[in-house]
């Protein structure tokens, strides 16, 4: 009885073997699949992208994918958005690129639709995607290209070299001259100004901020601030009592489009220990687009905005109406109540730092 | 009396398996993107048979690069974490035991949390990196496995009480580790990790791991089930088991090694994916009794058909995005714990 | 047709091949570690029995028993001297030799998962398998003579969780004698019975030891149990061996007195087997 089952066994084994050994080998060669772009009339070129891979891209990318909302906002900037294909759900801006087809979120798009579309080129970030997004692409075959942008230069040098890659280098030129003149110009309007000292707020709870490495931060030196948080970290959460010691000028929130900003300051007002900080007290935050946190030709727009927010002194009078608030300027819980428009806000601001 | 016999064996088995290959081809067709079942046939067919040219390319790539290999990975992991929570039942004498009480999980979590600090360091280099993190979490894995099994010794010998023990406290100090190191990795490499620690599929694995993977397991399981006998026995009492002839002390180590090893190997590539070690075991002895020669095949069978399913309800349910597979196990898992807590866990 | 429950012989040189169990000034320590003082110490004893004998290993409690019918089982190794089972110590066995000849009764068995009572009994088969395996008819056979042999052939398919007390002992006895031993170990098997079970264990452990040729050792404190069925009784207090021998030369009342610490008068029945009488009152 034991011997039979032995031998059964033993033939089982066998058997599984070679249906292993016959599939395997189809199986492998299937995986390295050609890619369905690789259609052999196309003319390719090796790249190194700014992530340091080395990768095979077609020339001319006629189906490109984007995987972050500031690529696709670069996309749309250098006009090549009829080659865009597919973007993430996140991908809001500008408007258009709500109706391009979504392939699912920044962190989990689904290879599925990826590959439905048949793209030639997707295009992700570092700092947005994950890695093993890349990894699966890799895996299909399908070309893609990583950007790292870490200052605004970079973002400006990064967004000619898409251009270059999407075969639009015209466009890229100009838009990256023109980007690099705004600065110029804010920077010489700048000039002799004390950069003010700026704590950027990620999230409130718990408190996060960026560290100095990051494209925030430089975003900030180029608007004549400094944000008083050094840390290793990318995003690095520090607690309230080094803001306390730090003392910051300025708090600078990102507004998003349901006007979050103002809210978020005003009840930040009256947790304790933030009634502490003279920033508060005093009025004095910044509340910028959440353009900010997009590696995108958008951040010029960002930074001209809280340049002008941070030194309000320095720029002509601003094309906001001078109305003066409904409340007195004097008293510092009257500039903490929640206003309608940004721009009414803005005023108060200038109003009660015109004050001081 | 209906005692277990070689061929009762190979037909339940067979209806599994059955059953497993219904479920995978309709995991194949559903997905994000519409396939046909006749296009998916003809498909696989050539593909099976060597014709790599002539694949419509609407199906070649979705279904043969991205879903098959997902669906191959979720029956691997899903036979290996089966047959270890059956494993680690019997070896504890522990109907709650499931493949990670004895810390495996949390090693391969602080293995993998290394290799992205590692791979933040390098650059990607593709071929290497699809096997880093799976890899350093096998480590880290073998790491726990050694460090439980040497707190759970006394006199020299396997205690099941005192392994427990070891391994419930050595799983809370990796994942204290675990904590202390994410709230020290910048962003980007949180999100990555975060995605990996609740356990999900979405990472293709390279077809070579998937080898690796079959045949770890295929070893792994067989080895244990060389001792399904053994194990039988051991159930009543390891003194009771010695003298009914058992070598209690051997068996013991290689269960434990082996069930260990098919935790590490599923854990290093897809996270902790919990309750399946833990609830297919008792859902299929439910069905076919404890004698672990029929349990431990009914459960590799049982939890490959249970993830091949959570994983494309993971996919589809809100295509195009994904749930995790994690937490649909646990959505559906907890119900049924609850379910056979009430009725006396068999 | 071959008599499926009897074990064919095995040899080993010894000195008189007659005798089966031959425990030689086997001795030992319960220490929890070298450096403290024992906890317990059981000294030094030898006896011997052959096959078809009954021996009751009696005293009271925290005497030694248990530990002696460990020594026996193989289960521990003795400090000095050896348990030889033909000739063979019955430490040094490997787990599933030594279980093919050495079956042990226990009082309680707790399953995990419960089981039927025929697979119960066929647990007592695996002794006799190699590696993974299938029953095979012939252990079919010899579970359900054994299930037979005990009385308990009609619980053959009842869940072990829900028969009774006595009817488990049977079983768990069935299982042993389904290892086809040459030793049947037992601990205080009449401990949870009542009176006419404890009465019909000891006639069917009778039989067994006649019919089957079994070498049978019972750990008990029963006095007249073991004084009608024992043919030898080893007689321990506190560690010690005070006598071995016939119950009729080991039942003396001051030494049982003494051991027991309780009136007690001894009488011999006409069969020569002594019967005990405790006393009330002093």
């Amino acid at each position: 009885m034991p011997d039979r089952f032995r031998k059964i066994v033993r033939r089982a084994a066998i058997g599984v073997a070679s249906l292993v050994s016959f599939f395997a080998p189809r199986l492998a060669a299937q995986s390295a699949l050609p890619a369905v772009s690789a259609v052999p009339s196309v003319a390719r070129h090796d790249v190194v992208d700014e992530v340091g891979r080395s990768v095979r891209l077609p020339v001319n990318p006629q189906r490109v994918v984007s995987l972050a909302p500031s690529l696709t906002e670069t996309i749309y900037a250098l006009g090549d958005d009829a080659h865009l294909v597919g973007d993430t759900t996140y991908c809001d801006y500008p408007p258009d690129a709500q109706k391009k087809t979504k392939v699912g979120g920044v962190i989990d798009p689904n290879l599925e639709e990826i590959a439905a579309l048949h793209p030639d080129l997707v295009l992700m970030t570092k700092g947005a995607n994950r890695l093993d997004t890349v990894r699966a692409l890799d895996t299909l075959g399908i070309p893609s290209y990583a950007t790292d942008p870490h200052t605004v230069d970079e973002i400006i040098s990064s967004t000619q070299k898409l251009a270059d890659i999407l075969s639009v280098p015209a466009a890229g030129k100009s838009l990256a001259d023109d980007l690099r003149k705004r600065l110029a110009e804010l920077q010489s309007e700048l000039k002799g100004a004390t950069p003010r000292r700026v704590l950027f707020i990620v999230w409130l709870d718990p408190l996060i901020s960026v560290s100095q490495k990051t494209f925030i931060a430089d975003a900030i030196r180029q608007a004549g601030g400094i944000s008083i948080v050094e840390s290793s970290q990318e995003w690095p959460q520090i607690s309230l009592e080094e803001v306390v010691h730090l003392q910051p000028e300025y708090l600078v929130l990102a507004n998003s489009h349901t006007g979050e900003g103002q809210h978020d300051f005003a009840a930040l007002a009256t947790r304790p220990g933030w009634r502490n900080l003279d920033a508060v007290r005093n009025g004095r935050y910044a509340v910028v687009s959440d353009a900010v946190n997009r590696p995108s030709p958008r951040i010029v727009s960002v930074i001209e905005d809280l340049a002008r927010q941070l030194h309000p002194e320095l720029f002509k009078a601003p094309t906001q109406p001078q109305t003066p608030p409904a409340n007195a300027p004097e008293s510092p819980t009257s500039s903490l109540k929640p206003v309608s428009s940004q721009s009414q806000h803005t005023t108060a601001c200038l109003e009660s730092s015109c004050v001081r | 009396m209906r005692p277990l016999t070689l061929s009762r064996l190979l037909l339940r088995c067979g209806i599994l398996a059955a059953i497993l290959f219904v479920v995978v081809v309709i995991a194949l067709k559903m997905g994000a993107v519409q396939v046909s079942l006749y296009g998916l046939g003809r498909d696989l067919i050539r593909v099976l048979l060597g014709h790599s040219g002539g694949l419509s390319t609407d199906y070649g790539m979705i279904v043969v690069d991205i879903r098959l290999p997902r669906i191959l990975l979720a029956i691997v992991v899903g036979a290996s974490l089966s047959v270890a929570g059956a494993s680690f039942q019997a070896l504890l004498r522990n109907p709650l035991a499931d493949p990670y009480v004895l810390g495996v999980s949390s090693g391969a979590a602080v293995g993998s949390i290394i290799a992205l600090l590692i791979e933040n360091q390098l650059s990607f280099s593709p071929a290497f990196s699809g096997f880093l993190t799976p890899f350093c979490a096998s480590i880290g894995a073998g790491a726990a496995i050694a460090a439980v099994y040497f707190l759970g010794r006394r006199d020299g010998r396997i205690d099941s009480s005192t392994l427990l023990l070891s391994g419930i406290i050595a799983s809370s100090f990796l994942s204290a580790i675990v904590m202390f190191l994410m709230s020290t990795l910048s962003g980007g490499n949180l999100r990555g990790y975060s995605y990996w620690l609740m356990g999900s599929f979405s990472t293709l694995p390279p077809t070579s791991l998937l080898y690796l993977l079959g045949i770890g397991f295929l070893i792994a399981a067989g080895v244990i089930y060389t001792t399904a006998s053994d194990l039988n026995l051991l159930l009543a009492g390891e003194k009771e088991a010695m003298h009914l002839g058992v070598d209690v002390h051997r068996v013991q180590i290689v269960v434990y090694i082996a069930a260990s090893v098919l935790t590490g190997l599923a854990v290093s590539v897809s996270g902790a994916i919990g309750y399946v070690g833990l609830l297919i075991p008792h859902a299929m002895r439910l069905i076919f009794g404890s004698d672990h020669r029929m349990l431990l095949p009914a459960s590799a069978l049982g939890g490959a058909i249970a993830l091949v399913i959570a994983d494309t309800a993971a996919r589809t349910v809100v295509a195009p995005s994904e749930i995790q597979v994690g937490a649909v196990t646990a959505v559906i898992g907890a119900p049924f714990f609850i379910y056979l807590l009430r009725r006396g866990l068999s | 047709m071959s008599t499926p429950l009897r074990m064919p012989a095995v040899d080993a040189p010894r000195a008189n091949p007659e005798v089966r169990l031959n425990v030689e000034q086997a001795s030992y320590v319960y220490a929890p570690n070298p450096s403290q003082a024992p906890l317990f110490t059981l000294e030094a004893l030898s006896f011997q029995a052959k096959a078809g004998e009954i021996v009751a290993i009696l005293g009271p409690n925290a005497s030694g028993k248990s530990t002696l019918l460990k020594l026996i089982s193989g289960a521990l190794e003795p400090l000095s001297g050896r348990v030889f089972l033909n000739g063979f110590a019955t430490h040094s066995l490997p787990p599933k030799v030594r279980a093919q000849r050495i079956a042990l009764v226990q009082q309680e068995s707790q399953l995990l998962f419960p089981s039927r009572v025929w697979e119960f009994v066929m647990q007592g088969r695996h002794a006799h398998s190699r590696g993974l395996h299938f029953e095979s008819q012939e252990d079919l056979t010899i579970a359900t003579n054994a299930l037979t042999q005990v009385g308990a052939a009609h619980l053959s398919d009842r869940w072990m969780d829900k028969i009774s007390g006595g009817e488990k002992q049977r079983v768990i006895l069935a299982r042993a004698l389904a290892q086809q031993p040459l030793l049947l170990l037992l601990d205080e098997p009449t401990l949870h019975l009542d009176i006419g079970a404890q009465v019909d264990l000891l006639e069917s452990l009778r039989k067994l030891a006649a019919q089957n040729r079994y070498t049978v050792v019972v750990v008990t404190h029963e006095l007249n149990l073991a004084g009608e069925y024992a043919d030898q009784v080893v007689l321990l207090q506190k560690g010690k061996c005070l006598r071995v021998g016939a119950p009729a030369s080991v039942y003396q009342r001051d030494l049982l007195e003494q051991v027991f610490q309780a009136p007690l008068s001894v009488e011999l029945t006409t069969a020569g087997r002594p019967r005990v009488t405790l006393f009330a009152d002093k």
